[in-house]
């Protein structure tokens, strides 16, 4: 009885000291390559281009009555990303693990944060989801899972945010699903934003990393709130119809408004088919041409 | 001459490493394919993230006065290119070259080159 007690303390042990089978290591500092969809990692996109992007008719209303400007405004300048913003900004990535202090297993992974973005706690710990009514922020709420050596995090109780630089939207009752895959020192990153309010389908974006020997900081600088351009009280915005940039696309690039607009359709290769006809390839490509 | 073509390349090294730090779409904030000019004095020079701001007073043809926020790098970036928080002080006269704001409400610019007659001292370049 003794030694089965005793062989079962040891095995339990060893057990509590080993990794689950197929986890791999995330930690460390991971380069974000911006040449991949450079002009939405780095500089960011054209006002009223959503193209890609599953809007339903009120997605499409509330991307269209905003204003770049509004960004500007005091109290919106250090107003965090919503988890997304990893997608969408141009960032690079630091991942540590956080040790469960009695059993040194894994409680948590972390994503440092950004100037701009809060930093992200994987929960890895079985720890319940808070109630539907708990408050919602930037931040959110994330627990992760291991499928294999792909780590899949989900991120709910959000605020809402934008999905792209230009004023696509995602609600309060959004959900990301992040997918970690590490293939020797390239790690990719694919999430999909479910969002019931504002999309038909899943908008799915990827970006990959290279592990990287030169630190990333495992927080951004801070934010200083200063004037840019927008005087307190003033919020800028485009009421219905009057947004002036829904044929910014086809003056610079000759893609149809239909297709700039977005929706589910615009997501798949046989759109391409359907709008042939309507694309004119401009006589010269003025900006961001892709050299 | 091959010693500023050195300077020049180093410069472009050194630039490739900076951090980007973009929080907003500059596409979607400025004309990128126009330009204008400003002659004005500095009310205030933010140096700061996640971008710097330069406030400049200048007359319109009616003598009113405008403000201007003329968007820069972060405060890391500009270090780099060597521009510090007192580089530039209230009251100094400067003519700056930027992409006008697509909001001619903001009064705003991003940015190409800035030049103080007084001294000589300039900057030029780009930033995320």
């Amino acid at each position: 009885m003794t030694r089965n007690t005793i062989s079962a303390g040891v095995v339990l042990l060893l057990s509590m000291s080993l990794p689950a089978l197929a986890e791999i290591d995330l930690s460390g500092s991971w380069a974000s390559i911006n040449h991949e969809d450079s002009l939405e990692r780095g500089g960011g996109p054209y006002p009223a281009d959503w193209a890609g992007i599953p809007f339903n008719e009120y997605g499409r209303a509330k991307a269209l009555s905003f204003s770049q400007s509004i960004i500007s405004m005091p109290e919106r300048i250090c107003w965090f990303q919503t988890q997304w913003h990893i997608a969408a900004g141009p960032f690079s990535l630091r991942m540590w693990a956080v040790p469960d202090p009695l059993t040194g297993k894994v409680q948590a992974w972390m994503i440092g944060a950004w100037e701009t973005r809060a930093p992200m706690i994987i929960w890895m710990d079985g720890r319940p989801r808070p109630s539907k009514n708990a408050p919602h922020d930037q931040t959110g709420f994330t627990t992760g899972v291991w499928n294999g050596n792909e780590l899949i995090a989900t991120t709910t109780h959000l605020k809402t945010g934008y999905i792209r630089r230009n004023g696509a939207p995602s609600s309060d009752q959004a959900t990301i699903t992040t997918h970690f895959l590490r293939h020797g020192n390239m790690l990719t990153l694919a999430l999909l934003m479910d969002d019931p309010v504002y999309l038909t389908e899943p908008y799915v974006l990827t970006r990959s990393y290279n592990l990287s020997t030169n630190p990333v900081a495992i927080g951004g600088p801070p934010c200083i709130v200063g004037d840019e351009g927008v005087e307190s009280g003033r919020v800028p915005h485009y009421l219905p119809g009057k947004n002036p940039y829904t044929d910014e696309m086809t003056k610079l690039f000759g893609i149809p408004e239909e297709a700039a607009m977005g929706g589910a359709q615009t997501m798949y290769p046989e759109f391409r088919d359907k709008i042939k006809d309507k694309f004119k390839l401009p006589a010269k490509c003025k900006l961001n041409c892709g050299n | 001459m091959k010693s500023k073509l050195f300077v020049l390349v180093l410069a472009g090294v050194t630039m490739l490493g900076v951090r980007a730090y973009a929080h907003h779409s500059f596409a979607s904030t400025y004309l990128e394919d126009q330009q204008m000019t400003i002659e004005a004095n500095v009310l205030q020079f933010l140096y700061r993230n996640p971008h710097s701001f330069l406030q400049l007073e200048s007359k319109d043809d009616k003598g009113k006065s405008i403000t201007w926020a003329v968007e820069w790098g972060a405060g890391a970036q500009l270090g780099s290119s060597g521009v510090q928080r007192d580089t530039l002080r209230p009251g100094d006269h400067v003519i700056v070259l930027g992409q006008p704001g697509r909001n001619p409400e903001d009064h705003r610019l991003r940015m190409i080159n800035i030049k103080r007659p007084s001294d000589g001292w300039s900057w030029k370049g780009t930033f995320d």
